[in-house]
């Protein structure tokens, strides 16, 4: 058996036992339960998705871990058993408090992190602080941390006292009008079914916790499915029509199971690896295998993406999370055309860690990024030119992106030795001039569709709203260093330099805008938080640059003094 | 000698430096615009005389550059276009400026609206001898933000004295006050608090003149200044009459249940008395027999939602407060005057009527999915505008933009963008010039580059 193979197969087993691991922690989780169509937020999600987000929005992570110890608790279990006994989680800390000034204020212990109902709501401070608030928000100034803190807490108490009652579960159809029955709202006989519901939920949790037999457990769930399934017949016998809003629930209870972006980075990383030790260590054995990883890479990401529209029945360009993931996907397809045309691997290496980077962004920073899904704005519903100008705008992020990567792999290139890699630095250069290319002929168009789009809805072509300014921007940026490299302003250096230092510009319209700016008309993409990541960011490739390039005119002072 | 014009000009090294400043100078633009507002960016950045010099010197550097390669070849083509297009578009912008018409226009649902609010401001002074026919002594446009008064004067001499504008503040924070007037012909005011377990409400009542009727409606009881009734509403109104001399009110309260006889009797400032509606308690905090009311206006260093742009102006050795869009009277011994401050109103030349306005919402939430508005033309026609969905007519293109809720949270007024661009031709064709342009130059040396690079294989 030869080198690669056996490597992909070890990856392989690497993979499927990770898989195992997931499907391990599933099966204790209720499937009918997560199933239980609910509406929340403008839609009609599976319980399973009510109880992450809000069990996100109090704990801040969609699982429960006991302080005691003990396993990660699903959340669909945690928030049920908030409705059934909400005294005994009073006393328990779930609250997530991450603002030191909150806590000062709150005067509660600045070293935890979880805080119990009770000893929040005991604070004698908690009413001052809620009238801060509310006069800060009759000023109808921006927010600041400290007050979206404030107003994050308000939230969390909210939401808990609003499930611990029922009446933020709403489960039944109205006969007439749109909003759902919640608990409180229900007729007798759906409430006594609901309460079957909660009794047979109580004696699964006891052979959860108890040492009941396989054969126990199996009969206890049987139960309870089939008494969630008698309430649903009911519920849906209310209104049948409203109750079909409720088809697309297996699906999302799956794509958030499978987590097919999570899948997608894995398998990229390792396709970048892959294609390292096919460049660097000129293996070119391995050089099919990181073509075959990439492809199964993009099928997950696609698949992802697939999902995502399917679910939404729109395209998945809303927010910064659904952009970071589409830039991934743009960052791995165009490296993969170009790498077809020249064969150099490392574009596709290039393309598939700037593809894991977006995604592993996207999967790890849910506070920045939020990866629910979530009706639009009424300004973006339902129109053609809008989500091609915001796709054809971010897919050109996603070819500058690719133009970074390389732009440091080519200062790596120099740092190791200019005439020594006068080739690789030559490949790389044209690469990343390719990208830049490949940015500007998306990205000058892609304006010009926001133009178009801005006149079909608001009447007006342009209008230095900062996003789009931005955009232009870039695009500036981008041809001064095309145009100066045209008549030999910018040399091979100074293409690296500047595929690396024009992609701050990028991240100046992408996140910056929304996050640092934070003003303008395309307010409906903004969040807060991560600014100090992305500085820092920043910061390091900054004096990545100053020191190639001091370190390079050290050396061509040298090799002048030398002459 | 043009050569030479020509050549400096074409030079890549000036595009590059043009291409560096244009981004520079609109990055602050964004910068300002995060921190105050867009309006001021556009004062400060985007319409000054650096930005068109700017955009001017791109022009010429495009025109340079295609001169400098005459006569042109067939591989000129892309190059052209890409540079043609950017010259159409920003040709198309210099109509769009001059002749163009942005503004919006606001009515409440069943209303009609003619006026259409655009950007620039007048200041304008109307006179009266007998306080019911006035005539214009001044129109002027103004750009105050620009042209600070306390930098350039501005000033305008009536028959009394000199009407002077001392200062302008972009953002104040006007809030309402009312004060003691020794005008005859100012009404009452009194500042009431209504109380009990569940309620407590403090509020003001003004009436603009003697005899007039104010009001303030809680939903299930109104509270009035002015004027009992003679018998009862059969509601429950509690009326404050301040007619009468002397230093007390007297009050008259009807009850919805005709049973319940009508409570009458006299309050003072700081007295009370039980009201018989579910144990609310009526207290006077303040009465003036004369008052008026009048803004207070707070200077803020950054804009809100809340703030509005001011100006004070001195007359007759006093000064006086203007908000935007406000109107101001000045009374001498032999004159009325009425000073205004604000947006330039734009003559449509027909009504347009709001028949009905609908905002649609997410299920089971108060999240607007959509709103719309059903709008009447004079020809009868109506028609449905929508997010993304404008109504033309006449050389005017309507776009739903906005929404007024009421305090029930149902929506109450409409607004409307209302724009005409002679301009946008001109952007669209060159935006499609651009766009060919560019693609084709990106197709061009792809192919060029390609047969020099090398493939395959590693280094």
């Amino acid at each position: 058996m030869n080198a690669p193979r056996s490597f992909f197969y070890f990856l392989l087993l690497l993979v499927l036992n990770l898989g195992l691991a997931g499907s391990q922690a599933r099966a204790e989780s209720i499937e009918a339960l997560r199933a239980m169509p609910v509406q929340d937020g403008g839609r009609i999600k599976p319980f399973d998705t009510f109880a992450r987000e809000s069990l996100y929005l109090i704990y801040g992570h969609e699982t429960f871990r006991p302080e005691k110890g003990g396993s990660a608790r699903p959340a669909s279990e945690i928030v049920m058993t908030w409705i059934l006994q909400p005294s005994a989680w009073e006393e328990t800390p779930l609250f997530e408090i991450r603002h030191g000034e909150v806590k000062k204020g709150l005067r509660l212990s600045e070293e935890k992190k979880h805080f119990s109902f009770r000893e929040i709501m005991n604070s004698d401070r908690l009413p001052t602080l809620m009238q801060e608030l509310q006069s800060h928000r009759e000023t109808k100034e921006k927010l600041n941390p400290y007050f979206q803190a404030l107003q994050r807490l308000e939230n969390q108490l909210f939401t808990f006292r609003e499930i611990a009652a029922g009446r933020m579960l709403r489960l039944v159809p109205p006969k007439t009008g749109e909003t759902w029955q919640s608990l409180p709202e229900l007729d007798g006989a759906l409430q006594s079914q609901f309460v079957e519901i909660s009794q047979a939920f109580i004696r699964v949790l006891g052979t959860v916790t108890g040492n009941a037999t396989a054969e126990e457990k199996n009969q206890t769930q049987k139960i309870l499915t089939e008494k969630i399934k008698n309430f649903e017949t009911s519920a849906q016998a209310e209104n049948p029509v409203l109750y079909a809003q409720g088809s697309k629930i297996q699906t999302e209870i799956h794509y958030y199971d499978f987590h097919p972006f999570r899948w997608a980075w894995i398998v990229y990383l390792i396709c970048a690896l892959t294609c390292l030790i096919a460049w660097a260590f000129e293996k070119p054995s391995f050089y099919r295998p990181a073509w075959l990883l990439g492809f199964v890479g993009l099928a997950l990401h696609i698949y992802g993406f697939s999902l995502r529209v399917y679910l939404m029945g729109r395209p998945p360009v809303s927010n910064m999370y659904e952009t970071v993931v589409w830039v991934g996907f743009g960052a791995v397809v165009f490296s993969m055309a170009i790498e077809a045309v020249y064969r150099w691997r490392f574009i596709l290496l290039a393309g598939t860690l700037a593809g894991a980077f977006c995604l592993m962004l996207a999967d790890m920073a849910p506070v920045v990024l939020d990866p629910s899904l979530q009706p639009l704005e009424p300004v973006l519903r339902s129109n053609f030119w809008l989500m091609i100008h915001v796709m054809t705008i971010t897919i050109s992020y996603a070819a500058f992106f690719l133009s970074f990567v390389l732009g440091n792999i080519g200062l790596i290139y120099f740092l190791g030795g200019e005439s020594k890699n006068r080739d690789k630095i030559k490949a790389v250069t044209l690469a990343l001039y390719r990208g830049m290319q490949i940015g500007v002929s998306f990205l000058a168009p892609g304006i010009i569709l926001g133009g178009i789009w801005a006149d079909y809805s608001w009447g007006r072509f342009w209008g230095w709203d900062p996003k789009e300014t931005w955009a232009l921007i870039v695009v500036l940026g981008y041809l001064a260093v095309l145009h100066g490299r045209l008549v030999g302003m910018i040399k091979d250096f100074g293409m690296n330099v500047a595929a690396v230092m024009a992609f701050s510009l990028v991240i100046m319209a992408w996140y910056g805008v929304n996050f640092v700016l934070g003003a303008g008309l395309h307010s409906y993409g903004f969040g807060a938080g991560g600014v100090e990541y992305v500085a820092g960011f920043l910061a390091v490739e900054i004096l990545f640059v100053v020191f190639a390039s001091v370190v390079r005119f050290g050396r061509l002072k040298a090799s002048k003094e030398n002459k | 000698m043009f050569r030479r014009l020509v050549r400096m000009f074409s030079s890549v090294k000036i595009a590059v430096v043009i291409l560096l400043a244009l981004a520079a100078v609109t990055a602050v633009g964004t910068i300002i615009e995060a921190r105050y507002d867009a309006h001021a960016a556009a004062k400060l950045v985007y319409h000054t005389p650096l930005m068109y010099t700017i955009m001017g010197a791109l022009a010429i550097t495009l025109i340079a550059v295609m001169v400098d390669r005459w006569p042109w070849k067939s591989r000129h083509v892309p190059f052209l276009l890409a540079h043609v297009g950017i010259l159409v578009l920003l040709l198309g912008s210099v109509i769009t400026m001059e002749f163009g018409v942005d503004g919006t226009m606001r009515f409440g649902i069943g209303e009609k609206n003619r006026w259409v609010t655009v950007p620039q401001t007048d200041f304008q002074i109307w006179s009266s001898f007998d306080g019911d026919r006035y005539t214009q002594l001044l129109s002027q446009e103004v750009d105050f933000f620009s042209h600070r008064p306390e930098k350039v004067p501005f000033s305008y001499p009536l028959a009394e004295g000199e009407l002077k504008v001392e200062t302008y503040e972009p953002y104040v924070l006007p809030a309402k006050k009312v004060i003691a007037s020794s005008s005859t012909r100012a009404g009452s005011a009194v500042r009431f608090q209504i109380q009990n377990s569940r309620v407590n409400v403090t509020d003001w009542l003004v009436q603009t003149r003697p005899g007039a009727v104010a009001s303030n409606n809680f939903g299930p009881a109104q509270i009035f200044l002015g004027p009992a009734p003679a018998k009862s509403t059969l509601a429950n109104e509690l009326y404050l009459d301040p007619s009468q001399k002397g230093d007390d009110l007297k009050y008259t309260v009807f009850y919805r249940d005709p049973s319940r006889k009508t409570l009458t009797g006299r309050v003072k400032e700081g007295g009370s008395f039980d009201t018989g509606w579910m144990g609310l308690q009526f207290r006077i905090f303040r009465y003036l027999p004369k008052a008026e009311e009048s803004y207070e206006f707070k200077t803020m260093e950054r804009p809100t939602p809340l703030t509005t742009s001011a100006v004070k102006i001195s007359f007759q050795g006093k000064s006086h407060w203007i908000q935007l869009n406000d109107v101001l009277k000045l009374f001498t011994d032999n004159a009325v005057y009425l000073v205004t401050y604000g947006n330039r109103r734009l003559d449509l030349g027909f009504d347009l009527s709001l028949k009905k306005f609908e905002v649609g919402r997410y299920q089971g939430t108060m999240r607007a999915s959509s709103y719309q508005s059903v709008v009447a033309t004079p020809d009868g026609v109506e028609t449905l505008i929508s997010m993304n969905e404008p109504l033309k007519h006449q050389g005017y293109t309507f776009y739903q933009a906005s929404f007024q809720d009421g305090p029930t949270g149902e929506p109450t007024a409409s607004i409307l963008s209302v724009n005409k661009d002679p301009g946008r031709p001109l952007k669209y064709l060159g935006s499609l010039i651009l766009s060919l342009g560019i693609i084709w130059l990106f197709y061009n040396r792809r192919k060029s580059a390609r047969a020099q690079a090398p493939r395959g294989g590693t280094f």
